[in-house]
């Protein structure tokens, strides 16, 4: 669980792309996003994965990309058997099960190089409503607080002879209840208290609070936009 | 006996967290593990379990490696109870949590009856059998816990954190209850930043640092050694502090009760 949580979850570095305005990173990754859902011939997925695999390297990330890819290829696996068997070609199939990975990995790209700060000021800037903003921020911010708990709780119940690798599948579902209820509780008491300290460190008296951060494309910024609106466009109109 | 052979341990994200740990704990001791923030405490801890397995060494329990059994298996003679109550607490009764561990384990009925009946007497819980242990105060959750894994019978009991959260009422029971555990011959090991309740405890001491064991003594050494207590981050009971300032710094009383009769002794004189 660990190792493909650590395939969402941002850490800070000093990589070309974890520097340029999130705005931008977002740009990248929906291009990829929506490339990924329009492409439909093998070479065009080559060159998505080829441009995903370059923003990685340059991200640093790649490492941590290679975990999401492996969750998504359990998935994808999944939809390449269904599709098959649905009657359609083996060649479709595989498209299909790969359109999948480059979704899941164009996501996690954005995700891997921004921190929940950056999220902040991206979906500020996009005038959503600011109790909105928080709340997914706020569910972002806490993923690694989240699985630092499900682990605890995992090993807590594995201490009293729980074992979630026997049994058949039934079995093994009705085996997570004593990890889901601690994990739930506690996660509505966190939310519980977070939203009392909030409220008492004077959330929600101002409609428009201070932002100390404001966002700025600079050149490096501007190139990127470029480069990539432009190959963006190509594949759209000559690549499928 | 638990031995830890040269033991290491890496987080998956590549930090060491064990570095190179030789030691070994003795059948019916009681050890406490002290250390700052990040020491390794918790980690240690985890791989007499089986929750971990070293990345290199090994850990060796009654002369059986950890990295043979599964978490299960180790855990029938090696009871853990984590500083978190609400990280184990899950069941709709009482009976149900304290019962988990015993069905998990696949004891027959009878003994389950059996143990259920003297963990319910021990902890005084009967009167909340049928209550759910989320709607409780953090004391009684705590012992909800404790009985949910005495319930077995392990030889081995770890202790993270027992005192945080607990008032003092809660400390004395939990002090009585480790000290009777002792002299029916289990083997208790504690992790805790509670110094005055290890002072009154008198166990034996693992300082650690950084990953690695930096000392292990008995309690007086241990607390009276000030280079050694700045070193991991502790501050010495008040007790110890007392005597110190009056220039004692050896034989220093354990109880307040003793420490009141040595300073009318020292007035009187």
């Amino acid at each position: 669980m660990y190792f493909i949580a650590n395939g969402f979850i941002y850490r800070k570095s000093n990589s070309i792309i974890h520097k340029l305005d999130p705005r931008v990173k977002l740009l990248i990754s929906i291009q990829l996003f929506t490339l990924a859902l329009l492409v439909s011939n093998l070479y065009n997925l080559a060159i998505i994965f080829a441009a995903i695999s370059i923003f990685s390297l340059l991200g640093k990330i790649t490492k941590r990309l290679l975990r999401t890819m492996v969750f998504a290829t359990g998935f994808s696996a999944l939809i390449l058997i269904i599709n098959y068997f649905a009657g359609y070609s083996f060649i479709y199939s595989i498209q299909i099960a790969l359109r999948f990975i480059a979704i899941v990995c164009s996501t996690s790209l954005f995700f891997l190089v921004t921190s929940p700060d950056e999220l902040e000021y991206v979906l500020r800037w996009f005038k959503l409503p600011r109790d909105l903003v928080f709340a997914f921020v706020t569910s972002v911010r806490f993923v690694p607080v989240i699985l630092m708990d499900t682990l605890q709780i995992i090993d807590a119940q594995k201490s009293r002879g729980l074992e979630l690798e026997r049994g058949n599948p039934i079995i093994r579902i009705k085996k997570f209840i004593p990890i889901l209820v601690p994990l739930i509780i506690n996660e509505v008491i966190r939310s519980g208290e977070l939203a009392e300290a909030m409220e008492s460190r004077g959330y929600g008296i101002s409609k428009n609070p201070t932002s100390l951060y404001s966002l700025q494309l600079i050149n490096q910024d501007l190139i990127v936009i470029f480069i990539t609106s432009i190959s963006f466009i190509s594949i759209i109109f000559f690549g499928y | 006996m638990i031995e830890f052979k040269q033991v290491s341990y890496n987080h998956p994200d590549g930090t060491n967290a064990l570095d190179n740990i030789n030691l070994k704990i003795k059948k019916n001791s009681i050890t406490a593990i002290v250390g700052n923030n990040g020491a390794g405490k918790t980690t240690l801890v985890k791989h007499i379990n089986g929750l971990l397995k070293p990345s290199k060494g090994e850990v060796m329990i009654e002369n059986n490696s950890t990295k043979k059994s599964s978490v299960a298996e180790l855990s029938r003679n090696v009871g853990m109870v984590f500083q978190n109550v609400n990280h184990q607490l899950f069941a709709d009764t009482v009976k149900n949590e304290i019962l988990f561990g015993l069905k998990n384990f696949g004891f027959d009925q009878e003994y389950i009856d059996e143990r259920y009946e003297l963990m319910t007497n021990l902890f005084d819980l009967g009167k909340y059998e049928g209550i759910s242990p989320l709607k409780l105060s953090g004391g009684e959750k705590k012992k909800v816990c404790l009985a949910s894994v005495l319930a077995w019978n392990p030889e081995i009991l770890i202790l993270d954190e027992p005192t945080v959260g607990q008032d003092e009422l809660q400390k004395n029971i939990l002090f009585e209850f480790i000290n009777t555990l002792h002299s029916n011959n289990k083997t208790i090991i504690i992790i805790s930043h509670d110094i005055e309740f290890l002072w009154r405890l008198q166990p034996n001491i693992i300082t650690m640092s950084d990953g690695k064991i930096v000392e292990i003594d008995y309690s007086e050494k241990i607390f009276t050694n000030k280079e050694l207590i700045d070193k991991v981050g502790l501050i010495p009971p008040q007790i110890i502090k007392i005597f110190n300032g009056l220039g004692i710094e050896k034989d220093i009383p354990i109880n307040l009760e003793d420490a009141c009769k040595r300073i009318q002794g020292l007035m009187e004189e």
